[in-house]
């Protein structure tokens, strides 16, 4: 793949980066189960920005982490908060929209 | 296990005490979730290749920007650069070069004036340039950082987002009918250089005779009392001068108007000249004398030489007058036929 079109393959995907993260936040995950969710999906993420991005929803107050410490390891748990449930079925119908719209904008060039 | 650690540390040293130690702990329990049992260093290296470069985990721990001045800002940075460098560094200038001729001692000659202006200003320009594009980046560096709002849409002069309204502030002088800057700078020079050397006039105008530590000044053409005396009509005239350059600036195009101003400016400085040097005393007794014993002048000629000056200088101006006023009228018919083919 050239250079150009890697770049803006990151682009594009980039805003639906969140939406995919909080997808997955329905029931509580950790940071590498999360990793392994989303790559079973085919959704490669930079793990250099998953977990900072885990911080900034939970401040954000999207979701709520908690230590689990029954297992072997200590393993921090986020899930999706009230508030949290609501902005993803909002950003979700918002996600369904716009690929709605472009489905039909790139159908026309057929 | 050190790797481990020494990548943790890397990330954390980073970032505020208080979430040091619970990142570190979860950044642990995930380095060894992706990693087997008993694992080895290459293993241990591919898992931290992934989590890439610990200095950009932090900055997105922290969200904080990774870099000086963002989109928002650097437009109106760059612009306030544009405008405050030139200024800061002509002030230099305008100082420095009345500051060397003031204080000149009658030894040193044009020449090593002219050099020390040259050797110090590049110098002190420099400096000034540093100086001010220094303190205009921190500012924006810490507008930047303190930032409560974090979009990223560009700001304005005004520092507010763009609205149509701004439009009516932007300038469509044409560049012909334009005041250039320099111009403006170059006066504000001029006003600088001829004052320094009126109120200095005894130490740097004048018969210099050669010597084996350089030219020295021997007989100053002008009474140095007598031409302190008219310093209100001196500090009159400069004081115009410069009000001139700043309003010229402020227009930024020749209107009748500035055309007018410079007529009053020019008119003034005429009468003061005049004045000034109509009267005799105003010529160093042996100055005087040195020349007669030169030439063997008449007072005859003396009167048709001061009346040629004068009829020059009177010639020079009525040209600048009448150029103000052409320029005027050429700067509004050519807005008018800008407006007219809209």
């Amino acid at each position: 793949m050239s250079a150009l079109l890697n770049s803006l393959t990151t682009e594009l995907r980039r805003g639906t980066l969140t939406l995919a993260v909080l997808s997955q936040l329905r029931t509580p995950q950790y940071g590498y189960s999360l990793v392994q969710r989303l790559e079973t999906c085919g959704i490669t993420i930079d793990q250099s920005t998953l977990y900072p991005l885990l911080r900034r929803l939970e401040k954000q107050e999207l979701v709520t982490s908690t230590w689990d410490t029954s297992e072997s390891r200590p393993r921090r748990y986020y899930v999706l908060s009230e508030f949290g449930i609501e902005i993803y079925h909002q950003l979700k119908s918002e996600w369904e929209k716009t690929s709605h719209e472009l489905y039909l904008l790139l159908k026309g060039e057929d | 296990m050190k790797l481990i650690d020494l990548y943790i540390y890397e990330v954390t040293r980073r970032l505020p005490e208080k979430n040091r130690e619970d990142i570190a702990l979860e950044l642990q329990s995930t380095i060894e979730d992706m990693l087997p049992a008993e694992p080895t260093e290459d293993e241990v290296k591919q898992v931290l290749m992934q989590l890439g470069n610990p200095s950009v985990m932090a900055s997105g721990y922290l969200d904080r920007p990774m870099h000086l001045i963002g989109p928002k800002y650097f437009d109106v940075y760059v612009s306030v650069l544009k405008i405050v460098l030139p200024i800061a560094m002509i002030i230099t200038f305008i100082s420095l070069v009345g500051e060397t001729i003031a204080t000149m001692s009658n030894e040193n000659a044009l020449s090593t004036i002219i050099l020390t202006i040259l050797g110090q200003g590049i110098w002190q320009l420099l400096s000034t340039a540093m100086q001010a594009a220094f303190w205009i980046t921190l500012v924006f560096a810490v507008i930047e950082r303190t930032e409560k709002v974090s979009d990223q849409i560009p700001v304005t002069m005004n520092f507010k987002k763009w609205t149509p309204e701004d439009l009516k502030n932007v300038s469509t002088i044409p560049q012909n009918v334009r005041i250039k800057k320099w111009h403006v700078f170059a006066s504000l020079l001029w006003t600088a250089i001829w004052a320094t050397v009126y109120f200095n006039a005894s130490k740097l105008v004048g018969i210099y005779e050669n010597h084996p530590d350089g030219k020295i000044l021997v007989t100053p053409t002008f009474n140095q009392e007598v031409l302190l005396s008219s310093w209100l009509l001196i500090v009159l005239v400069i004081t115009l001068e410069v009000g001139l350059a700043i309003f010229k600036g402020m227009e930024r195009r020749w209107t009748h108007k500035v055309a007018i101003a410079n007529t009053v400016v020019q008119v003034v400085s005429l009468v003061v000249f005049i004045i000034i040097f109509s009267n005799q005393q105003v010529w160093n007794d042996s100055f005087s004398n040195y020349v007669n014993n030169l030439m063997n002048i008449t007072n005859q000629m003396k009167n048709w030489a001061y009346q040629s000056i004068i009829l020059t200088v009177i010639i020079i101006i009525s040209i600048d007058i009448f150029e103000g006023f052409r320029k005027a009228h050429k700067s509004r018919k050519t807005l008018l036929t800008r407006v007219i083919s809209k």
